[in-house]
């Protein structure tokens, strides 16, 4: 009981860190990021090489990595998505090749191999009859904190209205003064950051191979569609339900039914209420 | 954008076109004669094979513009099926060609529901997951399925290799064919309209959502008929043929060719399937350059490199 209380919380949370930036580029941007799954990715790796290549300490190799993985998503934004960004199409088709180009450089560089991640702590804590490792632990609070440190960051500073100013509705932000281009890359930039921060923290009780970016992003697209696509509550709301009831389905039936949980999840909610939870009405 | 108007003056455009596809077809027919090797027969008859699946995609996605980002889902559904009926039950390998574009059919309608009535990105993104979620689990229940190694030991529909190549170009013929012949017809032009404003067509009265998930059950077909071609070619059916990689190869092949033409995209599967073998050499670094000249042509091309070559061709020939 414990142990789906403590288990569930932690994929909840790495699920919402997930569908946080997925949503959060698609509300703002209208981009739907099918490279979302990559920038997991290439948190865990470059953590890895920071660690296992280049000797850094585990923690100046987290710091590094994500600022990079954002600086990576920007680039993204700026060089590939922008000039498409007209055709829905060529967006989706775009940050798929970049998704593909990634996971074919990771594979070109360390092969298919599982790679191991150091946990950045060890220990294991003892509680109410189960083990519980510290790094999932630590995987929860790091992604609470970094979920409040967002929600605070939109809500309080100017810079986050004008994220909200342009989710609402670009030209009118346009109008405003609010150089909407650049608030694309920003969101993006962040998006991208916070999943890396994400693929850092399970790295180390996850395995890490070139194509571990797939199913987070199968994940994130079931769980902003029940929550409702473009919404932060949301997708929260929607984390904590996919997060629980795949936890509830591994312990008590078996881990091969909890992959049906997503599915069948977005599938329900398309069929019964398709704007999920807290998803506008009015565009459908 | 491109359109069939049909005006008397194009009405010899047209006998142009039919033309054209005959020559192709006796190029394609007298191919392994000229090269009369069974490797070079081998690859062409997979290439075939990837004709019927870009052709399928473009009729759905390519005249619509919902973006089907999991054909492999109806390819791996099909080839599956041919597996099971022939390995397990021991069904002649014929019975896979009609069964497995009704398996392949019925997935496309469990997809297609609940996501085709909606506006937005939800069928691209529900068609990855399927077929990412289908080739989790081949793999989880691999009691039935085989896991990893999949289903070994299918009966080959035509034993010898050119008999095989035969059937595999009839059908590609056939379908091409007909799906060319749907798109030209009031049909195609309603999906190339809803292409253009789904809005303004509903409110011409057209039953919007029947037509998008009609179409996109006959593409579903379509890909499962070639994927059981391409199972009992293999004799062999694994989790890849739902692997994501294979949907992009595809939607790839579809841009080479020009997106919406259907006869583009067979050319498309053709030129970087044979491309592909004579590169073998760079097999690493195969996925790499595809992604690069998928980047290349959104870019620079967006209609792509084979439609267009023909258009220009067909201006010189008809004056």
């Amino acid at each position: 009981m414990v142990q789906i209380l403590v288990y569930g919380a932690v994929i909840s949370a790495i699920y919402a860190m997930l569908a946080v930036g997925f949503t959060l580029i698609f509300g703002v941007a209208r981009i739907l990021n099918l490279a979302h799954g990559s920038f997991y990715a290439l948190g865990a790796y470059l953590v890895y090489t920071f660690t296992a290549n280049a000797n850094l300490p585990l923690w100046a190799a987290c710091l590094i990595a994500v600022p990079l993985v954002g600086a990576f998503g920007v680039a993204v934004e700026r060089i590939l998505v922008r000039p498409l960004r007209r055709s829905m199409l060529a967006v989706l088709l775009i940050t798929l090749a970049v998704a593909l180009m990634v996971e074919q450089v990771l594979l070109l560089i360390f092969g298919s191999e599982a790679r191991n991640v150091p946990s950045l702590v060890d220990a294991t804590y003892h509680f109410a009859g189960v083990d519980i490792s510290a790094q999932r632990l630590l995987a929860l609070g790091g992604g609470v904190t970094i979920l409040a440190g967002l929600w605070l960051f939109m809500q309080h500073t100017r810079l986050g209205s004008a994220i909200l100013a342009v989710a609402q509705d670009a030209e009118a932000a346009q109008y405003m003064g609010i150089p909407s281009d650049r608030i694309y890359s920003l969101v993006m930039g962040l998006s991208a950051a916070i999943a890396a921060a994400a693929g850092i923290l399970v790295a180390p009780f996850q395995t890490v191979i070139p194509s571990m970016g797939l199913l987070p992003l199968v994940k994130a697209f079931a769980i902003v569609v029940v929550g409702g696509l473009g919404s932060i509550p949301g997708s929260i709301v929607g984390a904590l339900l996919l997060g629980y009831s795949e936890t509830i389905v591994a312990f008590e039936v078996s881990i091969e039914w909890s992959q049906i949980v997503s599915v069948a999840a977005v599938f329900a909610t398309l069929v019964i209420r398709p704007s999920g939870f807290f998803g506008k009405r009015a565009s459908f | 954008m491109r359109m069939f108007v049909l005006s008397p003056s194009k009405m010899s455009m047209f006998s142009v076109d039919w033309l054209a596809g005959l020559l192709a077809l006796l190029v394609l027919a007298v191919a392994p004669w000229l090269f009369a090797s069974g490797y070079v027969i081998g690859v062409m008859t997979v290439a075939l094979c990837f004709g019927i699946w870009a052709a399928s995609w473009d009729f759905m996605s390519g005249l619509t513009g919902r973006e089907n980002f999991g054909h492999s889902l109806f390819i791996g559904a099909g080839a599956y099926t041919a597996g099971f009926l022939n390995v397990n039950f021991a069904v002649n390998p014929w019975w896979s060609l009609l069964a497995a574009p009704v398996v392949a059919a019925v997935f496309s309608l469990a997809v297609g529901f609940p996501t085709l009535r909606l506006r937005g990105p939800y069928f691209a993104l529900a068609m990855l997951s399927g077929a990412a979620v289908m080739q989790n689990l081949t793999i989880i229940f691999s009691r039935y399925t085989g896991g990893q190694d999949g289903l070994n030991g299918l009966d080959p529909i035509v034993d010898s290799t050119l008999g095989y190549y035969y059937l595999t170009l009839v059908l590609l013929a056939a379908i091409t064919l007909v799906l060319k012949l749907i798109a030209a017809s009031p049909w195609g032009i309603i999906l190339r309209a809803i292409r253009g404003d789904e809005a303004s067509c509903q409110a011409a009265g057209i039953n919007v959502t029947f037509y998008k998930i009609a179409s996109l059950t006959i593409s579903a077909a379509c890909a499962g008929l070639g994927g059981a071609l391409y199972a009992h070619y293999q004799l062999q059916v694994g989790p890849d043929l739902f692997a994501v990689v294979l949907s992009i190869n595809i939607i790839i092949m579809v841009y080479v060719g020009g997106i919406g033409t259907i006869y583009g995209p067979v050319g498309g599967a053709i030129l970087l399937n044979v491309l592909t073998e004579s590169l073998r050499v760079f097999s690493e670094y195969r996925l790499w350059m595809y992604t690069l000249l998928l980047v290349f042509i959104l870019f620079f091309m967006p209609q792509g490199l084979i439609a267009p070559l023909w258009w220009r061709l067909r201006r010189r020939l008809s004056p």
